[in-house]
């Protein structure tokens, strides 16, 4: 149970996960407010399901004590490397960012259930805001060699800001961008647009990762238009594999604790 | 190295809480000493409210409140996954009463299992919530009882006692443990300035992590000088070297906890390098270390 609605547990499995010390191979700015890191592992790229994170940070004495969990942005299993995109917010994040090619990085990974689009889908739609978008687009990675239409609302601060128009283009996706800065990011707006497009022939799934008011329309549309929902959610974390019990994704019900986000999630069904 | 009937192949286990069978796929968990479970309550617990991690400079604040599933489905469940994976299973205990450990233990009954760890950093609700081992008299009781009860070797887990380490120690001795586990998280707590709010959900924590390895150092040479039984050295250990310095500070055995969370082979890693530290350490056997260290003194020249 969140403010934006209920959460069901998903049977989806999970892919095997390793430990790695891996190289960066790019650490570089993608605009004022991301970074996006590529670092080298072979069996990450090949194994990493859509919507799957690693656990990850930089090897070395004074480097952070807990790994940080990030959404696995793309991978390329011939290239052999996986794209985390990350926002600088704190120590974790600014300790990522001075990291420079060859510098060493603990990896583990590919955690948790991701993003299942189920068998006589036609039409999917993604709603995500900041880096609440780097969950998705493997989605769009998966479903670009097949016939299923992705449509992606992508929202942010303003047009520089919102993350993975590219990917998301290159996918196929019909990509449309709102930004704070010119109002159509407000919740009501993206509702009318979607409403207007989507209500003769509505999407038969919708995912969304980002945003708690984006989740409640989110929830929304998936019971106007009966198309099953599904939403990542973030937790703090420290061991990304479901023995800590750091992640509760809400505080139980008084007397069992609340589904894990790394074990059971991060990729929820989602109702009103 | 032993723990009483406990033979441990190496001296280095996980910290309860810090591990999971999960750990298995990534790892060759066989490799360690033991294995030590996350505190099994008798009654299912939800667990603190969330946010229940984050981290401080040098370690980590954690209040995830010790979710339990109770100890008949944690038994009937292959030990909540432990059983099977090749090292000997240490099960944590809690309770919330004398009369929650020993049920615990009574409900453990014969499942296969080599030792308990009761952990003894759980609010006492007999005694104003404090916990046990702030209370020498009520820890006595408390682990007297689980020895009675118990056909295992019985570690007592004590907690960060600043002033009174030697005396939990030599009461844990007395109630007849087999060894202490030196020690639990350290309580402390995060504050965000924006927000004026605690970062935990639970309001306080505890820390653990580098951070608080010359703490725990220190608690571990403290009880090692107090009791004739071993000691398991537990508190920021995270590479071989650190584990040498608990040995010689007074520990038979350590405990690895945050350490794991960023590096989830640490463990096996350490227990590789060790050998090559005997010997640079000049110990015939790693076993040699433990007790050895003096303090320095120095003329002035
Ligand atoms: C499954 C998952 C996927 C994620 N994917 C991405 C991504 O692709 N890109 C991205 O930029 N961020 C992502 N995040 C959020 C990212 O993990 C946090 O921004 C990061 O942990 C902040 O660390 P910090 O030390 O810089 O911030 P601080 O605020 O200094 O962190 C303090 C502590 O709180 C934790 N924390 C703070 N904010 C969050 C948060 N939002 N989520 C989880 N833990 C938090 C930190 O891990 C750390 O332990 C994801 C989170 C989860 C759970
Ligand atoms: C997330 C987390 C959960 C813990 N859970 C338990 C527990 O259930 N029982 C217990 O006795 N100690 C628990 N501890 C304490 C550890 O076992 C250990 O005593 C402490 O973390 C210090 O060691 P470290 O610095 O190596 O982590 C927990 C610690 C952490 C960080
Ligand atoms: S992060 Fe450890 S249980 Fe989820």
């Amino acid at each position: 149970m969140t403010a934006a609605g209920v959460l069901d547990v998903l049977a989806g499995d999970r892919s095997r996960p390793r430990c790695e010390q891996v190289s960066v191979v790019v650490n570089r700015e993608l605009s004022d407010r991301y970074r996006l890191l590529r670092f080298r592992s072979a069996a990450i790229s090949e194994r990493a399901r859509a919507g799957q994170f690693v656990m990850l940070g930089p090897l070395g004495r004074s480097a952070p004590v807990l790994p940080r969990p990030m959404a696995i942005y793309t991978r390329d299993a011939d290239a052999g490397v996986v794209d985390i995109v990350y926002g600088v917010v704190g120590y974790g994040t600014r300790a990522l960012a001075e990291m420079t090619e060859g510098d060493l990085l603990a990896v583990t990974g590919p955690l948790g259930r991701g993003f299942v689009i189920e068998e006589g889908v036609e039409r999917v739609l993604l709603v995500g805001r900041g880096v609440g978008i780097c969950a998705m687009t493997t989605v769009a990675q998966d479903l670009a060699p097949t016939s299923v239409q992705v449509t992606a609302v992508l929202s942010g601060r303003n047009r520089e800001s919102v993350l993975g128009q590219d990917v998301l283009r290159d996918c196929g996706a019909d990509v449309l961008n709102v930004t704070d800065a010119n109002g159509s990011s407000a919740v009501d707006a993206v509702r009318e647009r979607l409403v207007r497009r989507f209500d003769d022939d509505p999407p038969q799934q919708i995912l969304t990762s980002g945003s708690e008011r984006l989740t409640r329309l989110a929830a929304d549309l998936g019971a106007r238009w009966n198309a099953r929902t599904l939403v990542s959610v973030e937790a703090h974390m420290a061991c990304g594999l479901g023995y800590c019990h750091g992640c509760a994704v809400g505080n139980g019900d008084g007397a069992t604790e609340a589904p894990l986000v790394c074990r059971d999630g991060p990729v929820f069904g989602l109702r009103v | 190295m032993e723990l009483g009937d406990l033979e441990l192949a190496n001296p280095v286990m996980p910290a309860s809480g810090c591990f999971g069978p999960e750990l298995a796929e990534l790892t060759p968990v066989d490799t360690l000493g033991a294995v030590v479970t996350k505190t099994v309550f008798a009654q299912s617990r939800p667990g603190n409210r969330t946010h229940r991690i984050t981290e401080v400079p040098g370690g980590m604040l954690n209040s995830v409140g010790i979710p339990s599933r109770g100890t008949t489905v944690f038994r009937d469940s292959g030990l909540g996954g432990y059983a099977g994976l090749g090292a000997p299973v240490v099960i944590s205990i809690g309770g919330l009463s004398a009369q929650e450990y020993w049920q615990v233990v009574d409900e453990l009954g014969a499942c296969e299992h080599a030792a308990v760890e009761v952990n003894v950093s759980c609010p006492n609700l007999e005694h104003g919530g404090a916990t046990l081992d702030t209370d020498l008299d009520a820890m006595t009781h408390v682990v007297s009882g689980v020895v009675a009860r118990s056909t295992k070797p019985v570690l007592v887990k004590l907690s960060p006692q600043l002033h009174g380490m030697a005396a939990a120690a030599r009461a844990a001795q007395d109630a007849g443990a087999t060894a202490v586990t030196v020690c639990n998280s350290f309580p402390a707590m995060a504050v965000n300035a924006n927000s004026r709010a605690s970062e935990l959900g639970n309001g306080t924590g505890g820390l653990s992590g580098p951070s608080v390895k010359p703490l725990a150092l220190r608690l571990v040479w403290t009880a090692a000088q107090a009791v004739d039984i071993p000691v398991v050295g537990c508190g920021g250990i995270g590479s071989a070297d650190d584990v040498a310095e608990f040995l010689i500070a007074g520990a038979t055995a350590v405990q690895v906890g945050t350490a794991t969370f960023a590096q989830p082979d640490v463990m096996p890693r350490i227990i590789g390098e060790l050998p090559a530290l005997t010997e640079r350490l000049g110990a015939e056997r790693i076993a040699d270390l433990i007790g050895t260290l003096t303090i320095r003194s120095e003329d002035w020249q």
